[in-house]
């Protein structure tokens, strides 16, 4: 009798050695899901990313291989065209693991609650913005299986080619675009971009479609055009009231604006400045580093690819104070606004396109149209950066549409437009070859003197992922700055 | 006729029975040692008789015996049999004398069981408590460093209140905690590090053992490996030391103890060896005016000093020569006062002691410092017949001001200190700021902190109260069968504040961060055990128990930066905040129990099982266990109770056990994904995302660590000699590591169990008793352990585990599978086949030298640690020493590798007069050169082999004479007629030389923080010699 309530006591004690430990190790400051509008706030945030990567891959890399900046600083290796590998590789580093797991994990989410398919349209949009920026800058990269470690447990991710990613791509802008109605979507004003205006999102996925079919351009001119045409057919960009882009606040700061509170050493590059000559959006962009003197004539481009012992031997100079950084009044603040795409940049692929194809009516029309909205919309970075109609009509009376070099000019003013979304400056640069940079050839360079076609994947990759890395070199070519992505076809 | 006298003999009989039950009666009392100390188990029995039982854990008996005239006898190995009559009295308590040659020694076992040493399979060892109280420091673990085999102890270059790190038997997680579990009165406390230093600087916010005073502490036992530690089953992996506190029982009557004791520390200046010939500059020259002095701030690269006057950071003119050693001006005398009183009081039936100890600390950096004060109440009770409790309770609040930044320059006072030019004296630097509050820079390199505006503008306060409260009560039910529970707690609250302030060079606005963390911990027992002699041979004793542990962290913070008011240190007063709000929770419930047999006190058995569930390895619908059993045995067997021996044997005892034990599930909350709102709103829209960068695994179970351990204890010469030796090897696998992924699967890493370690190594202790007579005695003892750790796997595809790097960045401490735990990867110089290093030669014709691979240049944690002892006693007189030191390792200096850049390292005076003759491989041609370096291009020179990490890894090796003290204790004659009992005092000192040192200028032992990257030094504060005067009393 005793034996058995000492053999039943012990059996209540054992088990209960557990109970409650299943409630127990929920993470009470931590919830199970969150709202897909939350998500897509944060999506959209990381977008415009952190100071980390706009500092590496951005500035440091591509606004100076771009010469729209240049820098005496060596660490600065796209002035230089050195190699640092964690710099190259920033945006992977970043993109990955703040963009494309919350996108692919929404994804999840939206098919679970059965969500509305304008929802599902916006956050397939995002999701294509981030890929097209990663894929553009890298070439193959984990798309299939991408950010889904834990959805798939997928840990080691292959790489899908350039060109299965961008067919992938386009298909998802068509889609997505035909699952957009009219109206607010249910994201409402968590879609910080838009404020859930499927008409905007429409116009946007049309106007990515429009840039990601001229990338075609040299690999496939043939689907170039077709999805040109269908893009153009689908509706694109109308005003500034269509732009892409992301206001920050003292709390979620502009990534570029962190850096250039941070570092000093970046200067408007001379290329840059010269192009700008007579250009009303001159003293807006850029100011004199040593007394924020925004006259023109006060403003000096820094020349690419210069030490301080070479720009004191060429120039005589002891530093780069007397020449023109980035405008600290205007556009470097931490609270400014950061651009994805912008009206303008379609108003010059429209221009292209009947330049090319006869499409979209009076390529002239388009180019004064992405002139005038080039400088308009400089005006969300504050009153200060507003550009009267006047000086407008000015520039382009003196600087009008010339048929006869019509690619050439239209892709110029793409890339002064595109200034500070060195992303897109450089795609555009690489697909269409303009403007025409003289490469800098500095000590030490690992390009052999020409502008790098690509960044590097992250280091890590060789000892994480080595098989499926070892395979993308192989389909791609050496994980070197020289190596061309595949529509970057020579 | 037979049958009548049968007859009447059993009526007699009868009657004599009668009159024996009419008579019997109920002895009780406790039994305790000459020290006071109870005795448990001690055999009680009724002389001519089988009537008997043995004492409680608390050294209680009560036993019936026939009559008042029966004489009781108390027997206890080790001490000599008493046997008393009783007289007719109800109580008797007895003091057993200690036997010398019958070697019964007791120890406090696994969950405060206390056994007869020649029963453990296993090695342990107890430290008694006047070896912490005599030199005291405040953090009382530290004391034992050198004297325990197999126990590695570090102490830090982290401040008097900083962490050590205590590793027994070698590590065995990767990643994971490697500590012991403590243990004090039976009830585990947290031993959490509360920050800690890295690569960017930052302080340690010290150890959850630190608050143990060590005049509280009666004795620490060391259960060093799994056979000894596995009744705690998966919090055991690091090996337990179990620390019991001071008690009432014992004393008799009411008595009352004091206790005070001043401690000096001096920075220990002999340790640096600088160059103090040339001064501050460039090129070999002067700086010329107050920009050149700025711009190269720490820059020794000047020329011969020679007394001319040249212009500093501040614009004066002072002295071109040497001004002395800048940390002997800087460091202050340290002092450390420790004064505790104890009241105790004994009686049958209620025993206590109450203590309050206050230490006060004043660390060699100015304005930095600890007070701890400590209350600590420890009670016994008789509560009824075979039912006994205990309350402990104690209170510690403890207040650090300005613990000391370490590591990188920010903040850090010691990084300019050690590097200052010769001709500059850091006291010109005082005070540290302007009248405005802003920072007195001295260099144009903002992160080169003023030492002063470091020490004191720089705030760090935090204030620990923290409560250890246990209680336990035993009821016997018969004389072999009772029943124990216990309930502990372990509560404190850490409120810390600090402030980079305004006016900083690097942070002009200043920043503050608030911080509030609470740690909770209870546990509880219950156990039911038997202890019975089951024949003249055999006696079991064997209990099983129930066991639940339950922990709750809580984390709070704010940040705030850039100050609004200059001046005013508040977070309101600051243009943006961020909040954060951590919280962990995790329960385990146990059940357990052991079973020992012995056979004629000489041959043992002990087999425990411990079956542990896991609150952070539950989930719904997992698949895996949640549980564990933890099995080991264990046997001794005492060859010289059993077999002849020669008569010089006096003891020999073989043993040997086998252990499973784990950990590594320490973390809650691991096992599944969660979502996280996080930062600030981005147009009034919350963000939401995954939480965490780790993929969460559902399968986890504990990682497990197997360990079996043979050893010998014997003792020779009528106990003038003893020899313990143990060899032991334990392999831990399924450890928890994080598992490599891809920068593209969105995560840094996934939770596997896939590491593996293999620890194995000897311990030998020999202590003796070379001279004894009345008046003189000397005991020594020396020990000496080797361990050997390899790393066996790492993760799914054996890649390496990278752990810290320090600033420099070109060394970092790393796992790679079939090295060392540990070891040091690090820059090497590029040599060509035969060895020779290989030089770029620049445009100046200076040759360079190339950065080479990173390989394996050292393992961080020495794997030989050895310690002597030596006590002698003279009369009244006492003197004791420890000589420590640690072989085998490596460590790389941080200090020596700035020092060289800057040319204030002693090397670099090579070369400065007439130049430098490098010969070596030209990288451009491969092929052999000789040249001069200028003296002017020698920081070049110099500056390119400070970015190679193999010029600073030295070997790690000391040997330190740690402690020497000398004491006096007043005859006891001269008391006798006053009310004083027992008066003592010694002198004593710490740190006071090395024997020999491997590396220059630094300690060997002079980590910047007490985790698993040992092996790096990089401006941690520097070491200190103690001296100190001591005083006790009693009456």
């Amino acid at each position: 009798m005793k034996k058995s309530i000492y053999i039943l006591l012990f059996a209540l004690v054992f088990s209960a050695c557990d109970k409650g430990f299943e409630e127990l190790n929920v993470n009470p400051t931590k919830p199970v899901q969150v709202d897909l509008s939350n998500k897509l706030t944060a999506a959209q945030k990381f977008l415009s990313s952190e100071r980390y990567d706009n500092w590496r891959a951005g500035l440091i890399y591509q606004s100076t291989m771009m010469q729209h900046f240049s820098t005496t600083a060596g660490y600065w290796a796209g002035d230089k065209y050195t190699w640092n590998k964690g710099y190259a590789s920033s945006l992977i580093d970043r993109y990955y693991g703040n963009v494309i797991k919350s996108v692919e994990d929404m994804l999840v989410q939206l098919d679970e609650e059965a969500a509305p398919e304008e929802m599902k349209a916006i956050t397939r949009i995002v999701r294509v913005i981030a890929y097209a920026r990663v894929t553009d800058l890298y070439g193959d990269v984990p798309y299939t299986e991408a950010g889904q470690a834990f959805i798939s447990a997928s840990l080691l991710p292959k790489y899908d080619a350039q060109s299965a990613i961008y067919a992938d791509l386009l298909k998802e802008l068509e889609e997505s675009a035909n699952a957009l109605g009219t109206g607010i979507s249910a994201f409402g004003d968590a879609d910080v971009m838009y404020q859930g205006d499927q008409a905007k999102w429409k116009r946007l996925a049309n106007s990515l479609m429009l840039r990601l079919g001229f990338r075609l351009i040299k690999v496939d001119p043939t689907a170039s055009q077709e999805w040109v045409t269908k893009a153009i057919a689908g509706g694109v960009m109308e005003s500034n009231e269509d732009i892409l882009f992301l206001r920050h606040d003292a709390d979620n700061k502009n990534g570029n604006g962190e850096v250039f509170s941070a570092d000093g050493s970046p200067r408007l590059s001379d290329t840059f400045v010269n192009f700008l000559a007579g250009d009303p959006r001159l003293p807006i962009l850029g100011a004199r580093r040593s007394d924020g003197d925004t006259s023109p004539a006060n403003l000096i481009g820094l020349p690419n690819g210069l030490d301080s012992a070479m720009l004191l031997d060429l120039t005589g100079e002891e530093d780069s104070e007397n020449y023109a950084e980035p405008n600290r009044a205007i556009i470097t603040g931490e609270t400014a606004p950061m651009f994805f795409q912008t009206y303008a940049e379609v108003e010059f692929m429209l221009a292209e396109a009947g330049v090319r194809w006869g499409l979209a009516g009076d390529s002239e029309a388009h180019y004064n149209a992405g002139v005038t909205a080039a400088m308009k919309m400089l005006s969300l970075y504050g009153d200060a950066a507003i550009i009267d109609d006047a000086d407008i009509s000015t520039y382009l009376t003196n600087n009008p549409y010339d048929a006869g070099n019509a690619i050439e000019q239209i892709n110029t003013q793409y890339w002064i437009a595109t200034f500070l979304n060195e992303y897109e400056t450089f795609s555009n640069w690489r697909r269409s070859g303009f403007p025409v940079l003289t490469p800098v050839n500095y000590p030490g360079n690992v390009t052999n003197g020409t502008i790098p076609r690509r960044l590097t994947y992250s280091e890590s990759e060789q000892s994480s992922n080595p098989e499926n890395y070892a395979a993308a070199l192989a389909a791609q070519g050496p994980d070197e700055l020289t190596t061309r992505v595949w529509w970057d076809k020579e | 006729m037979n049958r009548k006298i049968n007859y009447f003999l059993t009526v007699v009989a009868l009657l004599f029975m009668q009159s024996m039950l009419a008579q019997s009666l109920t002895v009780s009392g406790t039994v305790t040692d000459s020290n006071g100390t109870p005795l448990p188990g001690v055999n009680v029995i009724e002389q001519g008789t089988s009537n008997g039982t043995s004492t409680d854990f608390d050294g209680n008996y009560s036993l019936n015996v026939s009559d008042g005239n029966a004489v009781v006898s108390f027997s206890y190995l080790g001490f000599s049999t008493q046997d008393v009559a009783i007289n007719g009295q109800s109580t008797i308590s007895v003091s057993l004398e200690e036997d010398a040659e019958m070697l019964g020694e007791v120890v406090v076992t696994a969950l405060g069981i206390r056994k007869e040493t020649k029963a453990l399979g296993y090695s342990l060892t107890q430290v008694d408590g006047e070896e912490l109280s005599t030199i005291k420091v405040p953090n009382a673990i530290n004391s034992l460093q050198g004297k325990i085999a197999g126990v590695n102890i570090t102490q830090n270059a982290t401040g008097a209140g900083g962490s050590s790190r205590v590793v027994i038997r070698g590590a065995s997680s990767l990643t994971g905690n490697n500590q012991p579990l403590y243990v004090v009165d039976g009830i585990p406390i947290g031993n959490d590090n509360n920050g800690s230093a890295g690569l960017w600087g930052g302080n340690d916010g010290g150890d959850g053992i630190s608050s143990i005073n060590p005049d509280d502490i009666e004795s620490i036992s060391v259960l060093k490996g799994g056979a000894a530690s596995a009744l705690y089953g998966s919090r055991a992996s690091g090996g337990v030391i179990i620390v019991t506190t001071k008690s009432g029982k014992g004393q008799d009557g009411f008595g009352v103890e004091i206790s005070s004791s001043v401690t000096f520390d001096a920075v220990d200046t002999s340790l640096q060896d600088f160059q103090t010939e040339y001064g501050q500059g460039i090129q070999g020259r002067k700086p010329v005016n107050v920009t050149e002095a700025r711009d190269n701030g720490l820059s020794s690269w000047g020329a011969r000093l020679d007394g001319s006057n040249v212009v500093q950071w501040d614009g004066v003119d002072r002295s071109y020569s040497y001004t002395g050693s800048n940390a002997d001006k800087f460091y202050r005398t340290g002092t450390t006062l420790i004064n505790s009183v104890a009241l105790t009081s004994g009686s049958e039936n209620l025993s206590y002691r109450l203590s309050a100890t206050d230490l006060s600390n004043e660390d060699i950096m100015p304005n930095s410092g600890l007070n701890r004060k400590s209350f600590s109440l420890n009670s016994s009770a008789v509560l009824a017949d075979k039912l006994t409790t205990s309350v402990n309770v104690k209170y510690i609040i403890e207040k650090a001001n300005n613990r000391p930044r370490l590591s990188d320059a920010p903040g850090n006072a010691n990084f300019t200190v050690m590097n200052l030019p010769a001709n500059l004296d850091v006291t010109d630097m005082d005070p540290g700021a302007n009248e405005d509050g802003t920072e007195r820079t001295y260099s144009a390199n903002i992160y080169s902190q003023n030492p002063y505006f470091a020490a004191y503008n720089f705030r760090n306060e935090d204030v620990k109260n923290r409560i250890i409260a246990s209680t336990s009560l035993r009821y016997d039910i018969t004389d072999w069968l009772y029943l124990t529970g216990r309930v502990g707690l372990d509560n404190s609250t850490i409120r810390r504040t600090s402030v980079e302030p305004f006016g900083t060079a690097y942070k002009p606005l200043g920043g503050i961060s608030e911080q509030d963390r609470r740690y909770n911990q209870v546990d509880a027992d219950l156990i039911l055990g038997v202890d019975k002699d089951l024949s003249d041979k055999f006696s079991i004793a064997t209990f099983v128990g129930i066991n639940s542990n339950h922990i709750k962290f809580e984390n709070l913070n704010l940040g705030g930066n850039d100050f609004i008011v200059a001046g005013l240190e508040d977070i309101g007063n600051t243009v943006s905040q961020s909040r954060g709000h951590e919280y962990g929770e995790r329960k385990i419930g146990s059940v357990y129990g052991s079973f020992e047999l012995s056979y004629d006190r000489w041959a043992y058995v002990t087999f425990t099982g411990r079956n542990d569930w896991f609150s952070t390895l539950s989930a719904p619908g997992k698949t895996t266990p949640n549980n564990d059993f933890y099995p080991s045995v264990n046997a001794s067997l005492v060859l010289s109770e059993a077999l002849e021996m020669p008569s010089f044997v006096d003891f020999l005892k073989l043993r040997g056990g086998y252990s499973e034990v784990a950990g590594g599930a320490q973390d809650a909350y691991q096992l599944s994904l969660t979502y996280e709102i996080f930062g600030n709103p981005i147009q009034g829209q919350p963000l939401g995302r995954v939480n965490g960068n780790t993929v969460p695994n559902s399968n986890l179970i504990p990682f497990s660590k197997k360990e079996v351990e043979i050893g010998l204890d014997a003792r020779f010469f009528k106990n003038r000699l003893a020899v313990d030796f143990a060899y032991y090897k334990n392999n831990t696998t399924n450890d928890i590591v994080d598992v490599a992924t891809s920068v593209f699967s969105g995560y840094g890493g996934a939770k596997a169990n896939i590491g593996e370690i293999e620890n194995k190594g000897v311990e030998l202790l020999l202590s003796g008793t070379p001279i004894k007579t009345e008046d003189f005695t000397w005991n020594s003892s020396f020990n000496i352990s080797k361990n050997t750790g390899t790393v066996l796997a790492t993760n799914e595809t054996d890649s390496d585990v990278n752990l810290d790097e320090p600033r420099s960045r070109n060394i970092r401490v790393t796992h790679i599978v079939g090295e060392a735990y540990g070891t040091l990867v690090g820059v090497s110089y590029e040599r060509d086949a035969s060895g020779t290093i290989v030089y770029e030669i620049d445009g100046e014709g200076v040759p360079r030298a190339v950065e080479g691979e990173r390989k394996i240049l050292g393992e961080g944690v020495p794997p030989i640690t050895l310690g002597f002892t030596n006590s002698f006693r003279y009369k009244n007189f006492n003197l004791n020493f420890l000589i420590d030191g640690k072989f085998g390792g490596q460590v790389f200096s941080g200090t020596n590798t700035l020092l060289y850049g800057n040319g204030l390292h002693k090397a670099t005076l090579e070369g400065r007069e007439n130049g430098l003759t490098v010969t070596g491989i030209d990288a451009a041609t491969g092929s052999s050169f000789t040249t001069t370096v200028a003296p002017e291009n020698l920081s070049t020179y110099y500056g390119e082999i400070a970015d190679i990490a193999e010029e600073f890894v030295s070997d790690s090796d000391y040997i330190k004479f740690r402690q020497l003290s000398l004491g006096y204790s007043l005859p006891s004659r001269l008391l006798e007629n006053s009310f004083l009992k027992d008066v003592s005092l010694s002198l004593i000192a710490s740190n006071l030389f090395y024997i020999s040192r491997s590396v220059d200028n630094i300690d060997p032992e002079s980590a910047y923080n007490a985790g698993n990257s040992q092996g790096l030094e990089y401006f941690g504060l520097p070491s200190s010699k103690s001296y100190g005067l001591n005083v006790n009393v009693k009456f």
